[in-house]
């Protein structure tokens, strides 16, 4: 195999000088493709291992535990300005006030929810909502409804001990009303 | 003859700009990344459209998983082991050099304190991955570890992570573990709903 004709033409023209001039003028190839190769592997590897959508959070506030003094100290909700929620393993079921309260139930989507939320806070001043999440809901469940009233704005709600009305009628199944035909009196 | 000449010249690239560009992006990559702890439980995280991000640094994780175990993290490795120090002295117990470097490097915890030096001891590849969860309830040890991980460090944020299938009752106790301690505020870690998600 015959040398490219640069390399030729090289050895003609420098022919007569010297072995160690000749030496120091070949300029050093390193040979760069393991270190591309490395590279790359290590940027695969990071970019593989990168997670960027760091986890959103939503801040939930609690009441503290109240001591004897404060337990008498709390200010009552007038009945008529709450709405309970309780959390169902698939459905939310709610009502107005506590005393035989007329239910009605909504599924776990977002857009029924904030029309609910959205119309009794237009609706009601001071409007207070219960979450009462039933043992047999979930987290997404909890997550759901706190989202939707965080959207829709509500400033305060709670969540609660499901009373035994509550419990009580998670027994049988309520017969579905819609609530915005049939607002409750 | 030149026709020649171009097919047996070897195609030599300069490959000195790649490494460059290579190694600028290696580096980027190695300082953006924080390596998320590893779960003992793959977590499903309920989606919301809260787009709060959650604290970096100094946050102590509560994960509750699908099937309702808790398990116990704190996001920085020097104050797990003073941590483990803390609530060894309150149990009584002791801890090798070995097995505080292991709960350092290990994404968090699900085993009663009884049976946390076994697992310490045990090898990464060999620990058991059912853990059993911290017990929890108002004596119970989730509320000893946060207890230990706020006197660690006063700052710490809290959070909960559940798992969107975990039931209430998990949540409800773990709930009333931080109001019993007075931690009155915390986040619950949600993913944020895409568009799409939302559509559907």
């Amino acid at each position: 195999m015959l040398p490219p004709i640069e390399e030729i033409e090289t050895e003609r023209i420098h022919a007569k000088d010297d072995k160690a001039r000749k030496a120091s003028r070949r300029s050093i190839d390193v040979d760069m493709n393991p270190m591309v190769d490395l590279a790359f592997l290590l940027l695969t590897f990071f970019m593989l291992a990168t997670t960027f959508s760091k986890p959103q959070a939503m801040e939930l506030l609690v009441p503290a535990k109240p001591d004897e003094e404060e337990a008498e100290r709390e200010t009552p909700v007038k009945e008529s300005k709450t709405l309970s929620l309780v959390l169902r393993e698939d459905k939310v079921v709610w009502y107005r006030g506590i005393t035989d309260p007329a239910t009605a139930e909504l599924p776990y989507e977002n857009g029924p929810l904030l029309d609910l939320l959205g119309s009794h806070n237009a609706e009601i001043d001071g409007l207070v909502v219960l979450v009462k999440p039933l043992p047999e809901s979930n987290a997404e469940n909890l997550v759901t409804v706190l989202d939707a009233l965080n959207v829709s704005n509500v400033q305060r709600y709670a969540l609660a001990e499901p009373s035994a009305f509550d419990l009580e009628f998670s027994e049988e199944d309520a017969v579905p009303v819609n609530n915005r035909e049939n607002p409750v009196p | 003859m030149p026709r020649y000449r171009n097919i047996r010249k070897k195609p030599k690239l300069d490959m000195n700009p790649m490494v460059d560009m290579a190694f600028l992006l290696v580096s980027f990559f190695m300082m953006a990344t924080t390596f998320k702890a590893e779960l003992p439980e793959e977590v499903r995280i309920p989606a919301s459209s809260s787009e709060v991000k959650l604290p970096e640094k100094g946050l102590c994780t509560i994960t509750i998983g699908a099937g309702g175990k808790v398990y116990f993290s704190v996001d920085n490795k020097f104050e797990r082991k003073r941590i483990l120090d803390a609530a060894g002295r309150h149990y009584g117990l002791s801890f090798t050099e070995n097995q505080r470097r292991a709960f350092a490097l290990a994404g968090g915890h699900g085993v009663p304190v009884a049976e946390l030096p076994a697992f310490l001891d045990a090898k990464v590849e060999n620990r058991p991955y059912e853990q059993p969860g911290i017990p929890l309830g108002p004596d119970g040890e989730l509320r000893r570890w946060i207890l230990t991980a706020r006197t660690v460090n006063p700052r710490l944020r809290f959070a909960v992570n559940a798992d969107a299938r975990a039931k209430y009752p998990e949540i409800h106790a773990v709930i009333e573990t931080f109001r019993d301690l007075n931690i009155t505020r915390f986040s619950i870690v949600t993913d944020l709903k895409t568009s799409r998600a939302s559509a559907d």
